[in-house]
């Protein structure tokens, strides 16, 4: 752009009307030079001018000189900013304050814009956050009460989804196992449910259900064993409690966030699809393999177990998927047998062979209806 | 590009629409929905973006039609174009009680700043934009929130807004004190900011709110006196259905016994 290219303006002069009158701008030396379009030009020296920026986001550059000094009126010049370009080039000292002032702004509104943004996002954070410690300190105040009704609840529904095996060799092998696994004084309870999935859980109130599938897979007691004393571990230490607290801990969050407050009613139904994190299945293997000690049952069968069923990864992915990261757990089991060798194991003495052919043969056998 | 130049004339009183005439070959833009009749000769077009020519490329129609959603638009603008020989009108109603306003750019310096879902109609070639308020304290408090619209060009363009509308010409340095949602448009020269009613008691119990917004010129101001979300309020608080007061007349007493005797003048 050639410097003396006219810069299109708006001029109010100090004793002129509201409406204002559009002019040329030019820089002529250390001069402004005001052409309006139906007035005498004016110029104006540099040293009297004033510049400030103006008008919505500051888009705009007022020109103020006084034509009197005694005036408390000014000459007025507006400038869009697309256009102001030359003038700022002639006599850039001039934009310095209103060019700080237009910044400011900006940044003001980019810092604010961050903020309000972030507001509720770190209030999520936080909710998110606050989710586990939360949920510890609600199941720290469960009584044992609400613990027992969780457990019948949960019986209930697992009796309502099939059939369960209340007699035969499975079922009494099952009893003895759980005999020995239990301490004095210590009530669980141990139920057999006839089902397809390689799978046994655990509710809170001592209750374990095992389905038929895995005792049908296993090879020994001591398998089973090693199963059932690793979901009591769940138990004893709550986890399924506090994956309770925290589920309705994340929805309270999620239906707070979302303004649903209806889906908080749905979380109950899902006690008996539960998925434990990582640290609680680690958790519950060593605190199941204490358990085992103590009854003086093999921990070898435990592990055998656990080593089957990641060789059957493929094929039998329901275990699999509650029990995630079964090499590693491998592992780390072994490392904690040879760890602490303890007593000499005293066997549990069920033949199984006749249990898991039974399950597998006849699977309906000793079956009751569920209602 | 130049712009269109359209012949126009605004029919009704409160309830107004615009009908614009157009030469052959012109266009006019409307938001969608505001159509409300055309004349035979008259191809309805809808594009993405807003039509005008500053977009090129699939970015650019992206990036517009996105400001337009963000102004609370529609994605879509229809062009209306003059296919036929000879004069053709096509007419574009308000969504609700109110003036239609005609502005001519050129004569506003090529840029007015509009509340949001202002716009009506255009000739063609004004653009569409979206001006980010950047006074956060007047994006939250002065009542048209942080996102104005911008219309853009040399034509003609027909902003829409609730009540009567009010034009003004303020003079450099005049500061016009406004209600909170009643500025409907300014030129970008008029500074807009708040300023806090002053006394607790009368921002409590004025029924003004906690802030004005000023207005001070020089530049021009459109202002209504009726803004939709306020009709809107009465008519429910008036509805029984809404669960309401429900009451006709001033009072129960005007309501149930002289109401039903001297206001029933069917």
């Amino acid at each position: 752009m050639p410097a003396d290219a006219p810069i299109p303006a708006r001029f109010y002069p100090a004793e002129g009307d509201a409406h204002g009158h559009p002019a040329r701008l030019s820089w002529d030396g250390d001069a402004l030079l005001v052409r309006p379009e139906d007035a005498p030009d004016r110029r104006v020296p540099a040293a009297n001018l004033r510049v400030e920026a103006r008008g919505f986001n500051h888009s705009q550059w007022a020109i103020c000189w006084s034509g009197d000094p005694a005036a408390s009126h000014t000459h007025l010049l507006i400038v869009d900013d697309a256009h102001i370009g030359p003038l700022r080039r002639a006599a850039p000292d001039l934009f310095v304050v209103g060019e700080q002032r237009r910044q400011r702004t900006h940044r003001r509104f980019r810092v604010g814009i961050v903020a309000l943004a972030a507001v509720p996002l770190i209030f999520a954070g936080g909710l998110l956050l606050s989710v586990e410690p939360l949920a510890e300190r609600v199941v720290a105040h469960i009584p044992p009460s609400v613990e027992q009704q969780i457990g019948a609840a949960v019986l209930a529904r697992t009796r309502a989804a099939g059939p369960m095996i209340v007699e035969g060799p499975a079922f009494d092998a099952l009893q003895t196992i759980g005999k020995r696994l239990a301490r004095p004084g210590e009530a669980l309870q141990f139920h057999l449910a006839e089902r397809p999935d390689i799978n046994a859980f655990a509710a809170p109130g001592g209750l374990v259900v095992v389905n038929s599938a895995l005792m049908a897979e296993a090879t020994s007691a001591e398998e089973v064993a090693g199963v059932l004393a690793h979901e009591i571990a769940h138990v004893e230490l709550r986890h399924s409690l506090k994956q309770i607290a925290k589920a309705a801990g994340l929805r309270v969050v999620v239906s707070a966030l979302s303004g649903d407050y209806a889906a908080l009613g749905g979380w109950a139904a899902q006690l008996g699809e539960l998925k434990f994190s990582r640290d609680a299945e680690r958790e519950a293997d060593a605190r199941g393999l204490q358990r085992l000690t103590e009854a003086r049952i093999d921990p070898q069968g435990m592990l055998r177990f656990l080593e089957g069923r990641a060789a059957a990864a493929p094929s039998g992915p329901a275990l699999l998927s509650t029990h995630p990261d079964t090499v590693e757990r491998i592992s780390a089991l072994r490392a904690a047998i040879a760890a602490a060798p303890g007593v000499p194991p005293q066997a549990i003495g069920i033949d199984w062979s006749p249990v898991a052919r039974g399950l597998r043969a006849a699977p309906g056998r000793g079956m009751m209806p569920s209602d | 590009m130049a712009m269109d130049v359209v012949d126009y004339e605004i029919f009704g009183h409160e309830m107004q629409y615009v009908e614009v005439e157009l030469d052959p070959g012109e266009a006019a833009i409307g938001e969608a929905g505001a159509m409300m009749y055309m004349q035979d000769g008259i191809q309805m077009d809808t594009i993405f973006g807003d039509g005008s020519q500053q977009q090129s490329g699939l970015f650019g129609k992206l990036l517009g039609a996105g400001k337009r959603l963000l102004t609370g638009e529609t994605l879509f603008t229809t062009v209306f174009h003059n296919e036929g020989h000879g004069k053709r009108r096509v007419a574009f109603a308000a969504p609700y009680p109110g003036k239609i306003v005609p502005v001519d750019l050129s004569a506003v310096g090529g840029t007015l700043i509009c509340q949001k879902d202002s716009f009506l109609a255009a000739a063609k070639g004004v653009s569409l934009g979206i001006a980010f308020q950047k006074k956060l304290g007047v994006g939250l408090f002065g009542g048209e929130g942080f996102i104005m619209q911008k219309l853009d060009g040399d034509g003609m363009a027909f902003i829409h807004a609730g009540g009567t509308l009010m034009e003004k010409t303020l003079a450099p340095g005049e500061t016009l004190r406004v209600d909170t949602g009643c500025i409907v448009a300014f030129q970008p020269s008029v500074d807009f900011d708040i300023q806090y009613a002053g006394k607790i008691k009368t921002a409590l119990f004025g029924g003004e709110g906690l802030f004005f917004a000023t207005l001070s010129g020089p530049g021009k101001v459109w202002l209504q006196s009726l803004p939709l979300s306020r009709l809107a309020d009465r008519i429910v608080m008036a509805s029984r259905a809404a669960g309401g007061g429900g009451k006709e007349g001033g009072s129960v007493l005007g309501g149930i016994g002289l109401g039903a005797l001297l206001g029933d003048d069917d």
